[in-house]
């Protein structure tokens, strides 16, 4: 089946990429670029850098601008599955959703309605398998915003590695916080993974943060 | 306890989706998993529960082994349906399956009391058929739009249109009770 991912960047959605390629062709890359940065749909603070990473992929990208204003951006979104449809002839999307049902109920409905299988290879996944699979599929990630205690500002480009997913599982017995970031407590960028052809390189980023929320603000990498 | 997973998938990355959730709260017992291609090189005999789990809404491939899902009645095992496995259960005993939409997290309302679940719920449904009457079956739960739960009147054969595996993990649990 050829079929086009939700592509945000971060880990979960490279993560169901790479499951579904398994079995399937992955034809194109699909991102909403939101101006809302408290969007409950689509949220990361480097969605820029997935152009980087499509060009690594050596997979073909759309990107949807959006405002990000609650029933708009599902609109938005909707327009960015149907343009995927009519260019590539996918027959279906892979998302990275987990647990929330807001966001896979809006998804699926968007499919349905389309005409698409709607992949989510990563449903009801624990927190604690996540971080595992990460590790045996060796994907590297890091963390480019941060949302609750205690995460503080050196956070913010830290790579997501054995012994940080240690600590990760440590203070999530601690703190109320999920380990691998389902509740928004943190965000990621996949800097090299099996499927990319290059690594991401950040050459120069700026932190901007306070009070235990904050963003990297990448603002020039390469490939090398 | 023996029990067996029957896949209703006809795409196996749909599994972890639709099975593998399952699987992570029964794997505490001893189970199989089969795919609904398969049903014929099973011995049913030395299983306790039947589960017949979900799978994506444009998946209808199941519906071209109605006759396989049939014969599984005979067997005096007790079996819960989800979804897809609902609309087996419904099918095995000549219901008569309609177009309904749900998707996405619905109220549920108790009807009648039952092993599985006391007090009204949210369930999150994704379906495209269900039934609006059933004859062979007791109704034990709704939603505003179609029946959520049923149970055979005389056997321990139970369907949910609703997905348990998600937010309801207790009625899996609790029909490995029974």
């Amino acid at each position: 089946m050829k079929l086009g991912v939700l592509f945000s960047g971060g880990k979960d959605s490279y993560l169901a990429m790479h499951l579904a390629s398994e079995e399937h062709v992955i034809s194109c890359l699909l991102t909403i670029d939101s101006s809302n940065q408290d969007s409950w749909m689509f949220h990361t603070p480097a969605i820029k850098l997935t152009k980087l990473q499509s060009k690594s992929l050596g997979i073909p990208q759309i990107i949807q601008d959006t405002e990000g204003i609650q029933d708009e951006e599902l609109d938005d979104l909707f327009k960015l599955v149907k343009n995927a449809k009519d260019k590539y002839s996918i027959e279906g999307i892979i998302t990275g959703a987990l647990a929330s049902t807001y966001q896979s109920t809006r998804i699926q409905k968007i499919c349905n309605k389309l005409g698409l299988w709607c992949f989510n290879p990563l449903w009801q996944l624990s927190q604690e398998k996540l971080l595992d699979k990460l590790q045996t599929y060796k994907i590297t990630s890091i963390v480019t915003g941060v949302a609750a205690e205690p995460f503080d500002e050196s956070w913010l480009g830290k790579e997501l590695d054995p012994t940080v997913i240690n600590e990760l599982l440590s203070l999530s017995k601690k703190y109320r916080i999920n380990p691998a970031g389902e509740g928004g407590e943190f965000e990621s960028l996949v800097i090299n993974a099996p499927m990319f052809a290059k690594r991401l390189e950040i050459i120069s980023s700026e932190i901007h943060y306070s009070n235990f929320a904050g963003r990297l603000h990448i603002k020039e990498a390469k490939l090398i | 306890m023996n029990i067996l997973l029957i896949s209703t998938c006809k795409e196996k990355l749909s599994e972890s989706e639709f099975v593998t959730p399952i699987v992570e709260i029964i794997k505490s017992f001893e189970y199989d998993q089969v795919n609904y291609k398969n049903l014929e090189t099973i011995n049913f005999r030395i299983y306790d529960k039947l589960i017949i789990c979900g799978t994506s809404l444009q998946d209808n491939d199941y519906l071209n082994y109605l006759d396989d899902f049939k014969k599984l009645k005979n067997h005096g095992i007790d079996i819960l349906g989800i979804c897809s496995g609902f609309q087996i259960v419904c099918n095995m005993f000549g219901e008569e399956i309609i177009a309904q939409q749900e998707i996405g997290m619905v109220s549920v309302e108790i009807q009648a009391q039952n092993p599985l679940v006391s007090g009204d719920f949210q369930a999150y449904n994704m379906h495209n058929f269900s039934v609006d009457k059933v004859t062979s079956f007791d109704v034990l739960a709704k939603s505003e739009k179609t029946i959520q739960m049923i149970r055979h009147k005389t056997m321990n054969i139970f369907g949910v249109s609703f997905h348990p595996e998600v937010r309801n993990e207790q009625i899996i649990t609790n029909f490995l009770s029974i």
